[in-house]
């Protein structure tokens, strides 16, 4: 059975933010609750990386051991979704996440969050596929309708992989050997005397810029 | 021939640790380091990077306190604080099938005196309510999800959890108001005398054998019980507010994660000691829950268990003192001359 | 099943009431520390967190199978395709294209956020006017009528000059040919759009250069390069999905990607070499890599012999520049130069590709020819891997400047001359005379010695239209100051000196807004009345054909119609030239329903006339075709394989040329001879003559493939065919119009078929010319900014002198230049792009999925320089330039993004005023969820030496704490 995954990878992440707002668009997500963001390690410095990041859909997900109420499941594909009638709002989940992929809709006193959210990896929710109220709840069901996560899909530079981990680690896999082949292997660049095809991290920044 | 022998066998040992050696001293001497390696490390050292999203630790890319938190909450704080729990009220059990309920040994003389005021009852109360509400909904909380999914089903533990969270976070506030008053209202008489309660605590309060040990108003066991809900308390109030209110400081992950290891070890701590406070208080001790009744005990009930007190009641008696034990009270911060200690 | 919205509340369970109401939103972004004001205004939120739309209800249907329409993109010129799902008219989803041959299903942000154009939340949704200060609804016909009336009185006062129609680089290519036509109508030539602010140095310097103005190879042929230099540009940020196709080469053909630049952006993140220049030295650094190039002679010799003229004044130029001078000038060190220069050489063909960085400057037309030597001497144009790959800016900025939504051309840079007018009346089919007779038949200023027309000199730019308005009339070249003002798809905070801006709107008699957002024109001024906002339709709710930067073109369907009480741009053309009396002429070959144009007819007739930069072969038919089977056309060279466009070039890049009949495939990349001219394949443009001083021009021994001139030729005329004995291969027909005309002015296109069925080039073949007699500077040279922080350099490397009478205009250069302002203002101010927003950025920040990326308008400030001046990181700063400005804005500290010394700002907020938040004076509904100040509030007078764009990317500042 396909086991879903996210994959994403931070050499061709420019950061574009295509993926925060496809989800946006395809969930209609409201102002204030983002599913999915880029996180950018190093910015403005040569060393700068950009990853995309939301729910990856854990096989030990922590999320779903933590919770009190228990209201996670997985399904078939190994995607990690929530029902969000038994959600309690109680945190418990964001605090577990090492991704921050839960979210809230609201941030008041007595812990009032409101039902937690998160990517669903275009899977839709407890309620039955594709029907109105899923949608209202969750957004949209796509893997119902044999598609896959619209972030994925609308990742301008194919940074952002969804699909079954087995698939995804392939293309990842070849595009690392395209990669290496091009210098960039480990210890390649000392082998073939070339230290500057590192991609950013051996960068001529002397100019002053300024006078 | 042994010699050499010895000396090849040192080198195949040593000579290969040298690289490791050298990559230890320089890592970069091995040639170019995978530029992959700097970047995670960056992150997980939790690094916060920049992001456009506005949000609660919105620009951190992986955090691992989470998971730790998540193992520590599961694998130790739950089973562990189910252990504690459960072993003091099977102490309990066990003790009362043996030693049965500690009655007034002289009986009931129907003469009573004034123990608590109305003040301090309400407060009690006002305090105890709240505090088993808390108790049992965090408990609720914490162990629900084994214990009454299976009974109440996925649904019905939704709406249980959900009240119980309620409760719990607009009841936490209430608690929060109560435990200050409780903790100035109770203090004086709380304060501990070395010499008197480091006898009772020697004698384990006379529960194990042995004749009771004098005692003041309150006695050591209670000083003890008063200061570790007070503080309990206070560590639960400052750990629960800041989980009760994240819009103030819009606290991160860690935070609140830090907050609810310490607010569990301490809830676990306070309501252990608590099972305790609540046995002797009601089941355990013939005519101690009618002092936080009707503020009264029988005089026989205080002669045998708070007799230095008792003793002080009388001597205020004699000077036509009100009945208002509080302003005959003063029996332990001096001035009064030191009563008669029981042996 | 597709899905459908549900109302708003929640399902009503037990959980429901308990859980209590629904939440407040406003409550919520205050409370989560997240900026409060307009945003919390942005409506409210349900329990269910999913929003309801407020401007379409998705209804369920039964079926739930959508109609998925094909249309692209409308933010900018990679042109990605699109699926949009409309239900019952409705615009439910959208669809990644991954058959789509430019981007593959891949969008930014911005692509991604498309739909929310079918929610309009914040559109201007109904024709409004200003009365005393309110915003009044009123119907289109009133609106047209008012203003048609003022209009007209205004054209019998003062001339037809002094109405400004401002044009649209989002007009789709049948609008821009229209407006076009519309302004040339009305009689005047002041009319422009957003080219002339972004890529108009480019165009001029480029087609100076080798004959054609634009992105000589495609984004996919990057796939081919070996090497990559990005200068002046951030396409990580301006063209996300571009960076599909760099990355294609830099990990499959291990391409080093080189990228110059000011600031280390998104792009030079992912560099194999960055090199930090100061802004404005684009010369000295490109001069200084030819410096290593020729010193080493890595140049490309064969090449040069045989098709460039002019490099030897060129290596004296270069000679000049030094790694010494180069390193003083420009601050970049000569190993860095010297590797640069050396990673070009040694990895050919390599693409060089700039953007803002390099054409927003007084010197932008010598930046830009520079770049174009550079890649000349080493031999890199006309291959496919190499050439200059442009990348242009707004959706179909390519197409507005191709149909010449300009001051100084008519469509097809035609010019113009008389010769030019009379083609397109001819193709205009309307009298010559009388299309003469609507312009002022004045004369305010000479040509070539004799007293010249306005209908025959250049108009008044967009970068300047202030000035039109409050210059004194006696210095501007035409009858009166401009008095009304049409923006017409155009933002005004993307322009400079935004408070002589405030000065001019509240100047204007008239000023009219079509558009479907408001734009910061709304409220940047404090008129009470005279102000009209007509709600203009998205590319989304019409149809028609889009140029991309590549020089293809795409057709686009109509997604969903009109919202509220929009009009598509043609529409509203139709509507104007009726009432301004010329309705008739406007579109006299053209089908009108209603009030409609067709769009197909428009087509047609462009087909008739653009014979220049051959878009004569793009058929509706053809289009429409191609937009059918995207699937059929490879991803790197772009050519259908199979399938009924079998051997088209995608989008059929101009040059297509001849007739649709003729069946040209395109020319996917510029100057390639190594195809013949029938496959798509060219050589460099006969355009400036045949000889100079005695030196041949034309090229030397190098041809197309297949030509049956072997060698160079100068264009095609009549007598030229006749002199080669192939005027007998003309059919009846085509010999009547072709009759005494050129390859340009023949409309039966039969001169350019004969041409190309012989092999040649119809515009003959040329050497690229590095010097270009008729410019200011003949071979490119370094000048330093108006507002320069160098003031050690400004001696030996001075700006231009001051001019009377450019554009009409009288334009300063050394006059600002002489001041010294380094005392005050001590830092260098420049400017780029956010990858969330667009242009003047009304639009992307009425997108609430976008707008919550980007809240604050903020300066990025190098972390000595924000000490220095007590700032921290996120607080409130003033930024005060030389000419009197000043913006509060918000600092964001950065450790290197940029240097010490130079501050960088985003231009596309707008809706603050030097310090005053104009929020309350949009109409209501249709303010912006983020408002910000403009950073070209602050920006200041600067404008190109030989197109008068504008100087952005180099100017002075200081910083304060607010």
């Amino acid at each position: 059975m396909a086991r879903m995954k996210f994959l994403c990878d931070a050499e061709r992440c420019i950061e574009c933010n295509a993926c925060v707002t496809a989800c946006k668009n395809e969930n209609e997500i409201p102002w204030g609750v983002n599913r999915r963001r880029v996180v950018t390690i190093n910015d403005g410095s040569p060393g700068e990386r950009s990853m995309s990041v939301a729910c990856t859909h854990c096989s030990d997900a922590p999320c779903a051991a933590v919770c009190p109420v228990d209201c996670f499941y997985f399904t078939d594909d190994g995607v990690v979704l929530h029902d969000k009638d038994i959600c309690i709002g109680c945190g418990y989940c964001f605090y577990a996440c090492p991704f921050g992929a839960p979210q809230f809709p609201k941030n008041e006193a007595f812990g009032s969050r409101g039902k937690m959210d998160k990517c669903t990896f275009c899977a839709g929710g407890p309620l039955p596929d594709n029907s109105p109220e899923e949608f209202s709840e969750y957004g949209s069901n796509r893997l119902a309708e044999g598609k896959l996560p619209l972030c994925a899909e609308m990742c301008s530079t194919r940074a952002l992989l969804a699909g079954d981990g087995d698939t995804v680690s392939e293309i990842f896999r070849e595009r690392v050997t395209w990669r290496g082949a091009s210098g960039f292997a480990w210890g390649w660049g000392v082998a073939y005397n070339k230290p500057g095809i590192r991609r950013g991290y051996d960068v001529e920044d002397k100019a002053t810029g300024g006078d | 021939m042994l010699w050499s022998l010895l000396l090849l066998f040192a080198l195949t040992l040593l000579l290969p640790l040298i690289p490791y050696a050298v990559a230890y001293v320089n890592p970069d001497a091995g040639g170019v380091p995978n530029p992959g390696s700097e970047l995670w490390r960056e992150v997980l050292n939790a690094n916060v990077g920049a992001t456009q999203v506005q949000g609660i630790d919105s620009g951190v890319l992986i955090s691992e306190y989470g998971e730790r938190w998540r193992q520590y909450r599961m694998q130790q704080l739950a089973p562990w604080g189910a252990s504690v729990l459960g072993v003091m009220v099977g102490i309990f059990v066990v003790y009362y099938l043996v030693r049965g309920k500690i009655r007034i040994e002289a009986g009931r003389s129907g003469k009573r005196v004034r123990r608590y005021t109305t003040t301090e009852m309400t407060v009690h109360w006002i305090l105890a309510s709240t505090f088993v509400l808390l108790a049992l909904s965090g408990l609720i909380l914490l162990y629900g999800r084994w214990l009454l999914i299976p009974l109440l089903g996925a649904s019905g533990f939704s709406v249980t959890a959900t009240v119980c969270k309620l409760l719990h976070n607009y009841v936490g506030l209430l608690f929060a108001a109560i435990v200050p008053i409780a903790f100035f209202l109770y203090l004086k008489d709380s304060l501990f005398n070395l010499k008197i309660d480091g006898r009772w605590i020697k004698r384990a309060g006379g529960y194990f054998g042995g004749e009771e040990p004098s005692s003041e108003k309150v006695n050591a066991g209670q000083k003890m019980w008063y200061w570790v809900a007070m503080l309990g308390g206070f560590v639960l109030i400052t750990s629960g507010l800041s989980l009760d209110f994240t819009n103030f400081f819009q606290q991160g992950r860690e935070w609140l994660q830090g907050a609810h290891v310490v607010h569990t070890i301490a809830s676990i701590g306070v309501i252990a000691f608590f099972i305790v406070h609540l046995y002797l208080a009601t089941v355990g001790v013939e005519g101690a829950l009618e002092s936080m009744l009707d503020g009264h005990v029988d005089a026989n009930w205080a002669k045998q268990h708070h007799d230095l007190w008792y003793q002080e009641l009388q001597a205020g008696q004699d000077s036509a003192a009100p009945e208002d034990g509080l302003a005959a009270g003063g029996t332990h911060a001096g001035g009064v001359a030191s009563p008669v200690v029981k042996d | 099943m597709k899905l459908v919205k549900k109302q708003g509340t929640d399902v009503a369970t037990v959980h429901a009431a308990v859980l209590g109401a629904t939440f407040d939103r406003r409550t919520f972004l205050k409370r989560s520390g997240i900026t409060a004001g307009g945003i919390a205004a942005a409506g409210t939120l349900s329990m269910s967190m999913m929003k309801k739309s407020a401007a379409t209800e998705r209804t369920p249907t039964d079926e739930g199978n959508p109609t998925q329409i094909r249309s692209i993109c409308t933010h900018c010129s990679v042109g990605c395709g699109i699926y949009a799902e409309v239900e019952n008219g409705v615009w439910t989803g959208q669809e990644p294209a991954f058959d789509h041959p430019f981007n593959r299903g891949a969008h930014c942000a911005k692509g991604a956020a498309v739909r929310e154009h079918g929610h309009g939340e914040r559109r201007l949704k109904y024709p409004t006017k200003l009365v005393n200060g309110k915003w009044t609804r009123v119907s289109w016909e009133q609106a047209l009528d008012e203003i048609g009336d003022q209009m007209l009185a205004i054209r019998e006062q003062s001339g037809p000059d002094s109405v400004y129609w401002l044009g649209s680089a989002k007009h789709n290519n049948e609008q821009a040919y229209l407006f076009s036509k519309f302004a040339a109508m009305w009689g005047t030539n002041n009319m422009d759009h957003q080219a002339r602010i972004c890529h108009s140095t480019t165009v001029a310097g480029v087609a100076n250069t080798w004959g054609y103005g634009a992105m000589t190879n495609s984004y996919n042929d990057i796939h081919n390069s070996q090497a990559i230099l990005i200068i002046g540009g951030n396409p990580a940020e301006a063209h996300p999905v571009s960076l599909q196709h760099i990355f294609r080469a830099t990990e499959r053909n291990n391409a080093p990607l080189i990228v110059i630049d000011p600031r280390f952006t998104r792009t030079a993140a992912h560099a194999d070499q960055y090199m930090r220049l100061r802004p404005g030295t684009d010369v000295p650094v490109v001069w200084g890599m030819l410096w290593h190039i020729f010193e080493n002679g890595w140049e490309d010799k064969e090449f040069i012999k045989q098709r460039v003229y002019g490099m030897d004044e060129v290596r004296a130029e270069v000679a000049k520049w030094t790694p010494d001078e180069v390193e003083r000038v420009s601050g970049v060190p000569e190993e860095a130069i010297k590797r640069a220069a050396q990673t070009m050489a040694e990895h050919r063909p390599g693409t060089f590709i700039w953007c803002m960085g390099g054409t927003q400057h007084t010197v932008g037309n010598n930046n830009t020819r520079a770049y174009c030597i550079f890649q000349l001497a080493l031999g890199n144009m006309g291959v496919s891997g190499g050439g200059t790959n442009i990348f242009r800016g707004h959706d179909n900025v390519q197409g507005a400047t191709d149909f010449g939504v300009l001051s100084h051309t008519l469509p097809g840079y035609y010019g113009l001359s008389e010769g030019a007018w009379k083609h397109w009346a001819q193709v205009w089919d309307v009298d010559y005379d009388w299309l003469s007779n609507q312009f002022d038949q004045g004369s305010y200023e000479e040509a070539g010695g004799q007293p010249a027309k306005p209908m025959n000199t250049k108009g008044i730019p967009v970068s300047r239209w202030i000035d039109g308005v409050l210059e004194d009339k006696a210095n501007i070249a035409q009858q009166d100051n401009v008095r009304a003002m049409v923006f017409w798809g155009h933002a005004p905070n993307s322009q400079t000196r935004g408070a002589e801006m405030k000065q001019a709107m509240e100047k204007l008699d008239l000023m009219v807004i079509i558009d479907p957002y408001p734009t910061a024109s709304a409220v940047m001024q404090d008129r009470t009345d005279g102000i009209y906002l007509l709600p203009a339709a998205t590319q989304f709710e019409t149809y028609g054909s889009v140029t991309a930067s590549n020089r293809s073109l795409q057709w686009r369907d109509k997604v969903i119609d009109p919202l509220f009480e929009s009009l598509p741009d043609h529409t509203i053309m139709y509507k104007f030239a009726n009432k301004l009396g010329f309705g008739d002429e406007f579109c006299k070959n053209i089908q009108v329903t209603g009030d409609e144009p067709l769009i197909e007819d428009i087509t047609r007739e462009f087909n008739k006339g653009m014979w220049t930069i051959g878009y004569t072969g793009q058929s509706p038919e053809r289009l429409k075709e191609h937009q059918q089977n995207w699937h059929t056309f490879d991803y790197t060279s772009l050519q259908a394989k199979g399938g009924p466009s079998n051997g088209d070039y995608y989008g059929l890049p101009w040059p297509c040329w001849g007739t649709a009949e003729m069946h040209h495939p395109g020319s996917p990349n510029l100057y390639d001879t190594s195809k013949s001219v029938a496959e798509g394949g060219l050589n460099f443009r006969a355009r400036f003559g045949v000889e100079r001083d005695g030196v041949n021009l034309l090229a030397e021994g190098s041809w197309s493939k297949g030509a049956e001139i072997r060698d160079g030729y100068p264009e095609f005329t009549d007598e030229i065919l006749q002199k080669l004995g192939w005027w007998d291969d003309l059919t009846a027909e085509e010999k009547q119009l072709a009759e005494g005309k050129n390859w340009k002015t023949d409309r039966s296109g039969g001169i350019q078929r004969v041409a190309i069925k012989h092999g040649c080039a119809p515009f003959g073949n040329a050497k690229a010319r590095a010097v270009v007699w008729t410019f200011p500077d003949q071979v490119p040279i370094h000048r330093e900014p108006l507002y320069t922080s160098r003031r050690d350099l400004v001696e030996k490397y001075p700006t231009y002198a001051d001019r009377k009478d450019f554009y009409r205009l009288p334009t300063r250069y050394e006059s600002i230049q002489a001041v010294d302002y380094t005392g005050d203002y001590p830092l260098i101010m420049t400017s780029g792009r956010l990858v969330e927003y667009e242009g003047g950025g009304d639009e992307t920040r009425s997108n609430p999925w976008l707008a919550e990326l980007q809240q604050h308008m903020f300066a990025e400030i190098n972390i000595v320089d924000a000490n220095n001046n007590n700032i921290k990181d996120g607080e409130q700063i003033w930024l005060e330039s030389p000419e009197g400005s000043r913006i509060r804005i918000m600092a964001k500290i950065t450790q290197e993004g940029v240097a010490p010394g130079v501050v960088w700002m985003p231009f596309h907020f707008a809706g603050h005023f030097e310090g005053r938040d104009l929020r309350d004076k949009y109409p209501k509904g249709s303010d912006p969820y983020v408002l910000g100040e403009a950073c070209n509030t602050a920006f200041t007078y600067g404008y190109d030496s030989v197109t008068q764009m504008q100087e952005t990317k180099c100017s002075l500042c200081r910083i304060s704490r607010a």
